[in-house]
């Protein structure tokens, strides 16, 4: 089955109506009108890297001048030292982790390719990815951080941020956020108005 | 980045950088208020309590283990405080329904999850705030059966309950009336009711419908779950009217509306109304104790300042990490050397498929129906059992679980959750026994108030696999027969379960069957750090259950 589409702007069109709580429209409006982000914990370097890293997981060629920013998270929970409650007891703490992984995604497409991740081309940088992602990517890093782990969380904390953010709802087609008068239709093939239908 | 990592050796601990900056850190404290006003310690003024009063029983945790007792024992008139580690929140004002801004109802200090099969916690299985992890559960609401109480009368493995169904029956009826539960007619499993359920069951989703659909085909026999969550308005005696369930489906996270019954919206308000002092943001740091090892009262902080609550009994209601972790901290009823072990977690495995139809995973309530056809299966080539129920999912969690568990990821990942509409799933709570290798200490890694970290080791042992490959073989024939395509398993484990367990003797249990510390005379434990098995069934209204009765048996002592 060929995945659905749905229209553009129907969560934002939602976000304007008084279908929406105030402190769900905060945290989705927040997000949509985030202003540019300085790195403040990852260095200038690093933070490029991550951002490179987060555009081959989610490559985003329909947003070209306005991709979601996935990094920006990333950096601003590192720094305030956050944590979602628990991590793999084979990882160390998630600022080592990230610094470890990043530095050895960094060493990885160097063995691999002989340049820097970000001079690779888009083929090249998903085969560092992958070999990450595989546990079989070279360098001494490698044998510190389990890469396979490092991967998986590297990929759902990227996730996460992805998909809490409006346009990638839009994307899937979800408006639960139009939380105000509860759902009257909810059996299978059953909509409510302000619930977008695909796009045939 | 080689000389970042020279600056950054040594910080092997995530705690609140120091931010040198002045203005920055003006900023940082700022927009951290604007995000979250309930983050403001001010917000939450609390009186300071007066330092020689005695009250008659400190309660640490408001959710399902220590919401129950408290009230019972301010309506018995006693002198209660609870202590709370998060805040009180207003669920109007500050449950967006957004998984990200809903972020602060998690036990988000950080634990380290190893053995074969490290745990998730947070979001998975911990809370925090005045209701605890009520706030966040999904409201299932079944009872255990007779036979769960006794898997080493039937089986021969594990440790069988110091009490049965009969003992908890009447708190089971009492629970549902009292907090509205939504179920149906006539519920087909277990024992015959006493009571019928109080309100009719809340509509079946789109999941439900394809689950009862498929089940149907297979010849297993499917019924409206039981919630917690009001399918009609609803008077609470004590507390008042409560409103109906909007179909939100938002039940993995906080009810804005208090529809579903979490402790805040149900036995703290009750509580309070009979004089208990509930006090949000005090985070216990210290048992004391006297010279004959009997506690003399708690020391805690609350908006930053040491406070200290003497009492004359201390109930331990901190859910089955922390509530260990206190003890271990504390050197406290170590004699049997139980705390921490015979940690269990319900075998919990997941399995999703892609459907034609519309199913739209976010309306209505996450688990609509239910099956206990396989509470003891007849085919089954392992101990105990376990249940099937539908479930709804809210994006961000279903995407995570996709990326860890497919490793999808590129135009591929997103490709895939563009079927998020057509999602619909199935998951399992299955019995898991308690074994050696899975249990809790204290790690070396201190947390950001200087505490040392828990660490959990989990390692599914032979039992676990073998249950879970025999219900992940049902829910995929499920599926099939309901049409669905692109079918897929993400292995998990829910609830924490047995680090206090409480048994008829203090060789191989850390309370007795009252709840009561064998080591210390007026310490009494009640959550799911008690239970000396995990049972067949989600925990929360046994837990409750189990609350009411410590408290009876309590008080009965007391008289």
């Amino acid at each position: 089955m060929a995945s659905p589409h749905y229209p553009e702007g129907t969560v934002r069109a939602l976000l304007a109506t008084d279908l929406v709580t105030d402190a769900t429209r905060n945290a989705l409006q927040a997000r949509l009108d985030a202003p540019l982000y300085e790195p403040q914990y990852l260095d200038g370097a690093t933070y490029e890297l991550l951002r490179a890293v987060a555009a081959r997981l989610f490559p985003q060629p329909d947003r070209p001048d306005n991709p979601i920013e996935l990094a920006p998270a990333v950096d601003k929970r590192l720094l305030e030292g956050a944590s979602d409650g628990w991590r793999y007891d084979a990882l160390p703490p998630d600022r080592e982790a990230y610094r470890m992984g990043l530095g050895g995604i960094r060493d990885s497409a160097e063995t691999m390719f002989g340049q820097p991740f970000l001079s690779l081309n888009d083929e090249q940088k998903d085969q560092v990815l992958a070999a990450v992602q595989q546990g079989t990517a070279p360098g001494h890093v490698w044998q510190e951080l389990p890469a396979v782990r490092f991967f998986e969380e590297l990929l759902a904390e990227l996730t996460e941020n992805y998909y809490a953010h409006p346009l990638a709802q839009e994307e899937i087609g979800y408006v639960g956020m139009a939380d105000v008068p509860g759902w009257h239709h909810i059996q299978l093939n059953q909509l409510d108005p302000r619930e977008p239908e695909e796009v045939k | 980045m080689p000389e970042e990592e020279v600056a950054e050796e040594g910080v092997l601990n995530p705690l609140q950088p120091e931010i040198q900056d002045p203005l920055l850190k003006e900023i940082i404290e700022e927009n951290d208020l604007q995000a979250d006003p309930s983050r403001d310690p001010l917000e939450q003024p609390a009186p300071l309590p007066d330092p020689d009063e005695v009250v008659d029983c400190v309660v640490i945790g408001t959710g399902a283990g220590g919401a129950p007792l408290l009230a019972r024992l301010a309506m018995a008139g006693l002198k209660v405080v609870a202590l709370e580690a998060g805040p009180w929140h207003d669920p109007r004002k500050d449950f967006a329904t957004d998984e990200k801004a809903q972020a602060f109802l998690f036990w988000n200090d950080e634990r380290l999850s190893a053995g074969q099969d490290p745990l998730a916690f947070g979001r998975n299985n911990s809370g925090i705030g005045v209701g605890g992890s009520t706030l966040h559960y999904t409201a299932y609401t079944p009872r255990a059966q007779d036979d769960d109480f006794y898997l080493h009368r039937d089986f021969g493995v594990g440790v069988d309950w110091p009490f049965g169904y009969d003992e908890l029956e009447p708190y089971y009826d009492e629970l549902e009336q009292f907090l509205g539960i939504s179920g149906p007619e006539n519920y087909p499993w277990g024992p015959t009711r006493k009571h019928k359920y109080p309100l009719a069951p809340l509509p079946l989703n789109g999941a439900a419908q394809l689950m009862q659909r498929g089940c149907e085909q297979l010849g297993i026999k499917t019924s409206p779950a039981a919630n917690a969550a009001l399918s009609a308005r609803y008077y609470q005696e004590g507390i008042g009217w409560r409103e109906a369930c909007q179909n939100r489906g938002f039940c993995q996270a906080g009810c804005n509306i208090g529809a579903k019954a979490s402790m805040d919206v149900t036995f703290l308000p009750l509580a309070a109304n009979h004089g208990a002092d509930i006090r949000p943001n005090s985070y216990v740091t210290e048992i004391e104790r006297d010279a004959s090892g009997a506690v003399t009262g708690v020391v805690y902080e609350q908006n930053g300042i040491t406070l200290r609550q003497k009492c004359r009994n201390l109930f331990l209601c901190a859910g089955a990490i922390e509530t260990p972790r206190l003890l271990l901290l504390n050197e406290l009823a170590l004699t049997s050397g139980q705390v921490g072990r015979n940690f269990t977690a319900h075998t919990g495995v997941q399995v999703w498929g892609t459907f034609p139809e519309d199913v739209r995973p976010y309306k209505g309530i996450p688990g609509a129906l239910i099956s206990e056809d396989t509470h003891r299966p007849k085919d089954a080539d392992f101990v105990g059992g376990y249940l099937l129920q539908s479930i709804g999912v809210m994006p961000v969690t279903f995407a995570s679980q996709a990326a860890r568990a497919r490793k999808l990821w590129g135009q591929a990942g997103r490709d895939y959750m563009r079927n998020y509409n057509h999602i619909a799933g199935i998951n399992i709570l299955g019995d898991c026994l308690p074994h050696e290798s899975n249990y809790m200490e204290l790690a070396e890694e201190k947390d950001a108030r200087g505490v040392a970290k828990p660490r959990i080791h989990f390692t599914a042992q032979e039992n676990e696999k073998r249950m879970t490959a025999h219900a992940e073989n049902i829910m995929r024939q499920i599926w099939e027969a309901a049409g669905a395509t692109d079918i897929w398993a993400f292995p998990r484990y829910a609830h924490t379960i047995g680090t206090a367990r409480m048994g008829l003797s203090g060789d191989d249990a850390v309370v007795n069957a009252d709840g009561r510390a064998f080591d210390v005379p007026n310490l009494y434990i009640c959550d799911n750090s008690v239970f000396p098995s995990a049972l067949s069934v989600n925990p929360a209204l046994t837990i409750m259950a189990l609350s009411l009765r410590t408290a009876d048996k309590f008080l009965e002592k007391a008289r």
